[in-house]
């Protein structure tokens, strides 16, 4: 009780001092101004997800072209430069642009709601985040609509490995486009790290010990952590390639004797702390959806957090076992793979514990449970392709070659992908308050499920074959030809039951069966709400008093009710409860980085006309930027209060208007 | 040992019913891909190398099948046992709120680092082993060795979008080391070391039956080695994504007993051969007019290297083409050779004792003693190379000969490419294959 109330009520102000009129303040909460000056973490949460899947649709586009042009030798589909643009947009669009925002969405939504929190830290600068996010998609994809010898779609692989994306092989500005786009996305996710951060360790409800979270927040964390620790190692990266391609400096430029060896270090410095990204948010949905339905705690909570930290702090140890065949060295390399060995360890122990979360329970066989028990399955095949490549020896015949693409698909497709897509059939009664129907999900499933293994398990037949990676044509008389058809007709399968999922979720997203809360019988906060839940979250920030609080209260329904009108009345003394104020800023900051990336590589850098329409540009970007941000500070954190009637509708109030 | 002799007759059967298959299956291609062991197969290999990366492979595999199916048994069963058999019994009774033993996690963690133990000892050895050549791990060493015949040493450089092989102990008077392209050829049954280098962006040197793949990087002087067993022909690709045309950037190796391997080298050493013209000239015919022309992007002409011929056919195949052609036309050779000085072949190939000093292509002074051209992705026959001097652009796409032979720059102004008529073409092709 004591806790309550220091932390989570503001005071309200009853005479308002007085604010510069000259700002306005936008209370549209539907529209499109609604939408673009929203800093409701659930509705940006909504528009990540939103973005996400619609480029997961377009990477899958990009794959089911590559997947065309590879079935039958010596094809015709693509021409190489094509097939090395798919390749490349696949990778980065499927990496940043679907698995990382789609988890982005999840943090958003679910992750406040767990610890009892009325929104995230930071709101605006949460909207922020999302814009800067659409901001770095468009410069990403924008080649694709610039045609002409000198633009088009980023074709240096998602890797970009110099020297080849340096100027003297690439001099398209293909590779300007992926540079800005990644940076972009980089300040993007850098800022809604922080913000998660800030919001998990001070935003808690009270009782909401570390050691309460839900498992998913806490991979919310870890993954948050590791961005902000990640990303500037290929922000440097970025920013050494952009110089040596716009400024002509010598980072790793060979003639000038720069060192390409140094852009993979920090690639992948980055690189393998960004594959844990993309896991670890889908260990924390499972995490949360099989206890849910096996309707028994998760087994070993402590060891499974403890195991999640381990990986986010081994996955900085690592990076070089992406780099063992480029002669290390005998030491290094044996240090690397025996590092790596030791990622296995807390791996397999989240996948012991996965299993005694089911062992004694009562398994509900709904459509989250499928999604989770197959990435059980497949995150447990592509572990121990994962331990196969540790062994640096075997790796020397492995990198670079399809036994890596069936590994890493079938961690991030039969892993993450296989997460998201069960966690959004789990939350999306909350979020929408419609239920989508069992025989369809389980249905677009099964079609996924086999779809995706026909697709990828004949691809560890052609790495071992000899079949290298990022090759637009092979020879008919490499006994490569039946596995690349049979991987072909998976993946159009495979597309089928995407396709399915989304018409499925589309359907129940407009006319789904509504159900009531709480249909899952879950055991974490989220589930206390109504839904959807409203704009303020919780009418009373809750008391947590056990680990699985909403578990906890069911079965304590008399005392929580208790505490709970306690709450409330002090609440409402304390006058109400306290919103944030809707802002246009973020998105004017955000649309001006937009410019900004435009400008710096749609244009050449010699003189004239080039580098002066370039550096214009890039001014009016960063005076608008520079607007959106003056403003936002200046308007400062103004919010109003609500008051809410017995139903939890907010009653008019005079003091809304400020 | 290995895991394709297991499978192998159960494939032969497999490959019976799906001859019907195929047929429902329009690829039409045989049902082989789990025997693996194609051209480039990393489980049926030729070299001590290999076989050591394959064998630290096979203890990762063996560990992770046992763990899988003990793991696996439990989910399953686990899964089966303790499901609901319908919506109601869903809630038919409250699971004990169990929440996990530690000694449960201790133990299993424990096993985990015992099966990776197993993995790490024979990981640990395989990587010394396969980094440098046994007993030549130093300069001095290596070079007492190679003084004795015992080790060898070759540097591979790679190119946009070939190889160059160099042998920096074979040195020809006056114009430094023998260099070759796109074909190495080695002593088999010998340590080979490989220096790999690279002159533009980074590739990976992958012969996979002889050995896993080192990079090439630019400014590191990375090296490799690799030994075959006895004599033989060997697929190789690059395996880093350097560009356009990173799939058809392959070549071969072909390993040679001591004593041939003593006499190829040799005949390398000579200068390019010379064809006397007869005294009257008959005049080259437009022999390629009534060629097939091939559509773009039509890649990879080397079936004739079919997967079922044995080794020794292929080295038969290679043997063969060390010899001169039959009748050889005199007249069209000695006009292939000037019109490769007069269209400026020359600027970019070396032909050894023809006046072509080009060192930014491959090396053609003995192009006619090698099986494939293009980069390994050619079969080296009259057709082939008039397909590949007539439009390098659609069977390489970027390449730098096609850049030569472009009728604009990159920016779209025209500029005066290398243009050449049937006839050049014809007395080219006869040219270059005399070059034996």
């Amino acid at each position: 009780m004591d806790l309550a109330q220091s932390t989570h009520l503001t005071k309200e102000d009853h005479a308002p001092a007085a604010q510069p009129k000259l700002l306005w303040t936008p209370t549209a909460k539907t529209g499109l101004i609604g939408w673009l000056t929203t800093v409701d973490h659930k509705k940006i949460g909504f528009l990540y997800g939103f973005f996400a899947l619609i480029f997961f649709l377009v990477g899958g586009v990009e794959a089911l072209l590559i997947r065309t042009q590879l079935m039958f030798p010596n094809n015709n589909v693509l021409t190489a430069q094509q097939y090395n643009t798919m390749f490349t947009m696949h990778g980065t669009t499927m990496i940043f642009l679907a698995v990382m925002p789609l988890s982005a969405a999840f943090f958003n939504f679910i992750m406040p709601l767990q610890i009892g929190a009325r929104d995230v830290a930071f709101p605006r600068l949460n909207a922020f985040s999302l814009w800067t996010f659409v901001a770095g998609a468009i410069i990403l994809n924008i080649g694709w609509f610039i045609p002409g010898p000198n633009h088009g779609a980023p074709d240096g692989g998602w890797f970009g490995y110099a020297p080849l994306t340096s100027k003297t092989y690439i001099p398209k500005h293909s590779i300007d486009y992926w540079v800005m786009g990644l940076q972009l996305l980089g300040v993007a996710s850098i800022a809604a790290s922080l913000n998660f951060i800030v919001t998990i360790i001070n935003m808690r409800a009270p009782g909401m010990t570390m050691m309460r979270l839900p498992v998913f927040t806490w991979m919310t964390l870890i993954t948050a952590f590791l961005l902000i620790l990640s990303f500037p190692a290929i922000t440097i990266a970025l920013v050494e390639l952009m110089m040596d391609r716009n400024f002509s400096t010598n980072f790793f430029e060979v003639s000038g004797g720069g060192m390409p060896i140094l852009w993979q270090h920090l690639f992948w410095v980055f690189g393998h702390p960004e594959v844990y990204i993309l896991i670890l948010p889908a260990m924390g949905i499972v995490s949360e959806i099989l206890p849910t339905f096996s309707r028994k705690p998760l087994y070993g909570y402590p060891i499974v957090v403890f195991s999640g930290a381990s990986i986010g702090f081994l996955g900085f140890a690592v990076w070089s076992h992406h780099m063992f065949t480029t002669g290390m060295g005998a030491v290094a390399t044996a240090a690397f793979s025996l590092l790596t060995m030791c990622i296995a360890v807390p791996t397999g122990v989240k996948m012991f514990n996965w299993i005694g979360t089911l062992w004694n329970g009562r398994l509900m066989m709904r459509t989250p449970m499928m999604f989770a028990l197959g990435f059980v399955w497949m995150f447990m095949i592509g572990g121990f392709s994962g331990v196969m490549h540790s062994a640096a020896p075997a790796d020397a015949q492995q990198q670079d070659s399809y036994f890596v693409i069936a590994h890493f698909h079938y961690v991030l497709i039969g892993g993450s992908i296989f997460a998201l897509l069960g966690g959004i059939h789990y939350w999306f009664p909350l979020m929408f308050g419609r239920k989508v129907s069992e025989f369809w999900g389980k249905l677009s499933f099964w079609v996924i499920f086999i779809g995706f293994n026909i697709t990828f398990f004949p691809m560890h037949f052609l790495g071992l074959n000899g079949m290298p990676r990022r090759t637009f044509t092979y020879d008919a008389n490499m006994g490569w030809s039946t596995a690349n058809y049979i991987a072909t007709l998976g993946a159009f399968l495979l597309g089928i039951g995407i396709f399915i999922y989304f018409v499925v979720m589309a359907y129940t997203f407009f006319k789904g069966e509504k159900v009531g809360k709480d249909i899952w019988d879950a055991r974490t906060l989220e589930w206390s709400l109504p839904n959807p839940p409203p704009e303020y979250n919780f009418r009373v920030i809750p008391t947590v008093h056990a680990r699985d609080a909403w578990w906890y209260e069911k079965h304590h329904k008399e005392e929580i009710a208790k505490e709970q009108a306690a709450l409330a009345k002090a609440e409402a003394e304390h006058g109400g409860i306290h919103m944030p104020n809707q802002s246009i800023w973020p998105f004017v900051a955000s649309l001006g980085l937009l410019v900004v990336g435009v400008g710096a590589t749609y244009f050449e850098s010699d003189w004239s006309p080039g580098i002066h329409a370039k550096l214009g540009t890039v001014l009016v970007g960063g005076v608008i930027t520079f607007i959106g941000i003056y403003f936002w500070s200046i308007e400062g954190n103004a919010g109003y209060h609500l008051h809410l009637d017995e139903n939890g509708n907010p009653i008019e109030d005079k003091h809304a208007k400020h | 040992m290995r895991l394709n002799t297991l499978l192998l007759n159960t494939a032969r059967w497999g490959r019976a019913a799906l001859a019907l298959g195929s047929l429902v299956f329009l690829a039409g291609c045989d049902f082989n891909f789990w025997r693996m062991d194609g051209h480039q197969s990393t489980i049926t290999v030729d070299g001590p190398v290999a076989r050591s990366q394959y064998d630290v492979f096979m203890v990762t595999v063996w560990v992770t099948i046992v763990i899988f199916v003990i793991v696996g048994a439990v989910l399953a069963y686990a899964t089966w046992k303790f499901r609901a058999k319908s919506e109601a019994d869903e809630h038919a009774e409250t699971p004990p709120q169990s929440h996990g033993n530690p000694m449960v996690e201790i133990g299993l963690i424990a096993a985990s680092i015992f099966a990776l133990v197993i993995i790490a000892v024979p990981t640990l050895k395989a990587i010394w082993y396969t980094y440098d050549v046994p007993g030549g791990d130093t300069r001095e060493k290596f070079d007492a060795l190679q003084k004795k015949g015992e080790v060898y040493e070759v540097t591979a450089t790679g190119y946009q979008w070939w190889f160059k092989f160099e042998y920096p102990t074979e040195q020809i008077n006056g114009t430094g080391a023998l260099v070759t392209a796109n074909e190495l050829v080695i002593p088999a049954g010998t340590p080979v070391r490989i220096n790999v280098r690279t002159m533009d962006v980074i590739h990976s040197f992958w012969v996979p039956k002889l050995a896993g793949k080192v990079d090439m990087i630019p400014n590191r002087a990375n090296h490799l080695w690799l030994q075959a067993d006895k004599a033989g022909y060997f697929w190789g690709q690059c395996a880093e994504y350097c560009g356009d045309s990173h799939a058809v950037m392959r070549f071969r190796v072909v390993a040679l007993e001591k004593k041939e391997f003593a006499e190829w080298l040799e005949s390398q050493k000579l200068a390019a051969r010379d064809v006397a013209p007869k005294v009257a000239a008959t005049g080259a015919k437009a022999q390629f007019a009534a060629l097939r022309s091939f559509k773009q992007n039509e890649y990879g002409f080397t079936e004739k290297f079919a997967a079922e011929k044995p080794l020794s056919s292929l080295l038969e195949t290679w043997r063969a083409k060390q010899l001169p052609e039959k009748g050889e036309d005199a007249d069209l050779i000695a006009k292939g050779k000037a019109a490769f000085a007069a269209k400026g072949c020359i600027g970019c190939h070396a032909v050894r004792g023809h006046g072509a000093m080009g060192v930014t292509a491959p090396d053609l002074t003995h192009v006619g003693s090698r099986t494939t051209i293009a980069g390994g992705l050619l079969e080296n026959n009259r057709e082939q190379l008039h397909r590949w001097i007539h439009d390098p652009g659609a069977v390489k796409p970027g390449n730098k000969m096609s850049l030569a032979y472009a009728r604009n720059d990159y920016y779209g102004k025209p500029i005066d490419g290398i243009k050449l008529t049937a006839e050049d073409e014809a007395a080219l092709v006869a040219y270059l294959e005399s070059l034996k």
